[in-house]
């Protein structure tokens, strides 16, 4: 996956790159909109993430530039928290807009969702370890034993499972389980996660829903953990 | 370039002067002319009759000289009078005019006053004159009899009254500008007295106001809405000033925190977990600060003025529905219920419409015993405009949605700042419940992206929350009653 980052500042570019190559993106920086342009326009790239205030020639004429010859996605960000920032981005042609400050991992899930890269496959069985989710008819068991969920529950589990190994961040999850899409001051993610591990990790030594402090949660086996 | 308004006023006071001075001008020159000639005609008239009735019993050529010497004797030497007389025989003449004359005095029409120029040469001057015709008697043929007074002093009065007239005028006009001038700025005094002491308003002393009692009554009305936008003014002042004293607060102690963890943690040589450990917290900070930001940038968004752009017609009980389903393992760790009531459709933006209720429902919660039910109750609000299709939710009707929870009572000064941004009723700014004094603010700004507003009460134990959404305003107005059922949540539940 070849990405190009344009972005003036040095260290929001150091760590997008740092970050998106682990992600294995092959990342290309611009640190001006010319440079942006000249590079969208040579070379083939499957996503351009795109910073509005750029010195010189702003991320808007930038954008319009690559629009005139070509269609590769791309994502703004944006400082200003401005309504009228993202229509217009989104009127030439922008996929999609982050506004500062955002989260990397919100910048990651939407490079995904623009590159249709990491999309859950479209199972209707899911094997983990010795946890079974039978996602058409809604059930799940681990060891052989059914376990008791509530509808959001399953809906919880069974988006962790098909993200498996992904860490999700209580945003996304509270988007994609409740259809919540605003930052909610709420703990709600905690303590559905929390009565979620109790009926699926507490009864068993392995434990498959890990927390990752700040960041978010993750399904994956992690066999040296003791718990 | 501005006009001060006693330049203005004298102006126009110059203008009503000369307009009403020209008018009396006219006016009386116009009766100093008709006077003039009724003096004339009486002075002429007096003669020529007198003159007429002498000449009528004069019948022949010998008694003629009596006419003549008697015609001389009324004729002074001044000419300030003359007389003449004329008819088909010379012989009954008197006057020698010369032919122009003659002619001229022939056309005349019997008993009409003329003045015009008699005389030749350098004699000539202008004359009132007034012919009577004499019948024929005796030898002698009808004669016309004229008589001319000199009309110059008239004409030199009238004349001489014109000019002064003029000169007064003008002079009463510029004298009237002048006093005008003068009385206006006198008249305008109060407002410089009150100019000045607005002027000595400034940030320093915001609580200085204008004193209305130092004023004409007729400045009251903008002494008061001065006074008025003043007080505004330092509201808006001072909410500012704690806003930026809250926001600096709520920003510093996370900032402390994470620039002395750091400090701390990079200090000594730790192990990498050591190091994780701190990175992990630091992120927690992070977050929080980040939460912070977006708010106050939404909130900041709504006050500039912005509207909610994509508000499509939807159930408000089923966006509230979505919202309580949302909170319901926290709900239930609180051991909270929730009852809905009541519906309407509405054009509302749903993530901020579900945004504001996630914080009412939580404000709730939080204030909420164990075992508590929290009603939440939804009125579909009178259409604002004409009555037009019945009455309820009839399209363009707003909707009321209040929150209600048993608990202490709220004080009426803080029920009313309950929606400041950063406000706790207990004073405390610490409270690591998520919620960072944000939270009905947030639900104020939604309300007012959607044409609304928020309430709070408190009575009979039971504190009520919540906002308005305008019914009117909202986008295209979609056909179908309820927006579609939100398609990616996975068990659809």
């Amino acid at each position: 996956m070849k990405l190009l980052l344009v972005e003036d500042e040095q260290k929001t570019s150091d760590y997008l790159r740092h970050g998106l190559s682990e992600q294995g993106y092959t990342v290309d920086v611009a640190r001006t909109g010319s440079d942006g342009r000249r590079l969208a326009l040579e070379r083939e790239y499957d996503v351009i993430v795109l910073d509005v205030m750029l010195p010189g020639e702003d991320g808007f004429s930038v954008l319009r530039g690559i629009r005139a010859r070509k269609q590769t996605p791309v994502i703004m960000l944006t400082a200003r928290d401005l309504v009228d920032d993202r229509v217009h981005g989104l009127r030439e042609g922008a996929d999609d807009y982050l506004s500062k400050p955002f989260s990397f991992l919100e910048l990651v899930a939407r490079l995904e969702a623009l590159t249709r890269r990491g999309r859950p496959q479209e199972a209707t069985h899911l094997v983990i370890d010795d946890l079974q989710l039978d996602l058409l008819g809604r059930k799940a068991q681990r060891a052989g034993v059914r376990l008791d969920l509530t509808a959001k529950e399953f809906a919880l589990l069974s988006l962790l499972a098909r993200r498996q190994g992904q860490i999700l961040s209580k945003a996304t999850i509270t988007e994609q389980v409740w259809d919540m899409s605003f930052d909610s001051n709420t703990n709600v993610v905690e303590v559905a996660i929390r009565r979620l591990r109790a009926k699926v990790d507490d009864p068993f030594a392995r434990k498959l829903i890990h927390t990752n402090r700040g960041m978010g949660y993750v399904l994956e086996v992690r066999p040296e953990e003791a718990g | 370039m501005k006009r001060s308004i006693a330049t203005r006023m004298a102006a126009m006071f110059a203008v009503a002067a000369f307009i009403v001075f020209s008018v009396v001008g006219v006016a009386l020159y116009r009766i100093l002319a008709w006077e003039l000639e009724r003096h004339q005609r009486r002075e002429i008239t007096t003669r020529l009759e007198f003159m007429a009735h002498m000449i009528g019993r004069q019948l022949t050529v010998e008694r003629w000289a009596n006419v003549r010497m008697k015609l001389d004797a009324m004729t002074p030497m001044d000419g300030s009078t003359q007389f003449w007389v004329i008819g088909p025989d010379p012989r009954f003449e008197y006057g020698e005019p010369s032919p122009e004359l003659r002619r001229r005095l022939l056309e005349r029409g019997d008993g009409v006053i003329a003045v015009g120029a008699v005389g030749a040469g350098q004699e000539e001057r202008p004359m009132t004159i007034l012919t009577q015709v004499v019948p024929a008697g005796g030898e002698r043929p009808e004669v016309r009899l004229t008589a001319g007074i000199n009309a110059g002093r008239f004409l030199d009065t009238q004349r001489f009254f014109a000019t002064a007239l003029v000169l007064v005028c003008a002079a009463g006009t510029v004298l009237v500008a002048l006093l005008g001038f003068r009385l206006a700025r006198l008249g305008l005094s109060p407002l410089a007295r009150l100019s000045a002491e607005a002027q000595a308003i400034s940030p320093e002393n915001r609580a200085q106001r204008l004193r209305p009692q130092l004023h004409s009554n007729e400045l009251s009305d903008l002494t008061a809405s001065f006074n008025g936008a003043l007080d505004r003014m330092e509201h808006a002042y001072a909410q500012l000033e704690a806003f930026n004293a809250d926001v600096a607060h709520e920003l510093r102690t996370p900032l402390t925190n994470l620039i002395g963890q750091t400090q701390v943690a990079l200090g000594k040589d730790r192990p990498a977990a050591a190091l994780k450990e701190v990175l992990q917290s630091n992120l927690e900070e992070l977050e929080r600060l980040r939460a912070i930001v977006n708010d106050m940038l939404f909130l900041a968004r709504a006050d500039r003025g912005a509207m909610a752009k994509n508000r499509e017609r939807a159930s408000v009980a089923r966006e509230i529905g979505a919202t309580v389903e949302f909170l319901d393992v926290i709900l239930d760790e609180a051991g909270v219920s929730v009852k809905v009531s009541g519906d309407a459709q509405v054009p509302i933006e749903t993530s901020l419409f579900r945004r504001a209720v996630t914080n009412l429902l939580q404000n709730a919660v939080e204030h909420s015993d164990r075992g508590a039910e929290i009603r939440v109750e939804v009125e579909p609000l009178p259409t604002g405009g004409g009555t037009g299709a019945g009455a309820g939710a009839g399209p363009g009707a707003g909707v009321r949605i209040a929150v209600k929870n048993a608990g202490e009572p709220i004080a009426e000064h803080h029920a009313v700042r309950l929606f400041d941004r950063f406000y706790r009723v207990d004073g405390a700014r610490e409270s690591r419940g998520g919620n960072h004094g944000l939270g009905l603010s947030i639900v104020k700004a939604v309300a007012s992206m959607h044409g609304g507003t928020v309430f709070a009460s408190s009575g009979g134990g039971v504190n009520t929350v919540g906002f308005t959404v305008s019914g009117g305003g909202g986008g295209p107005e979609s056909p179908q009653a309820t927006r579609p059922p939100p398609a990616r949540t996975v068990d659809g539940a």
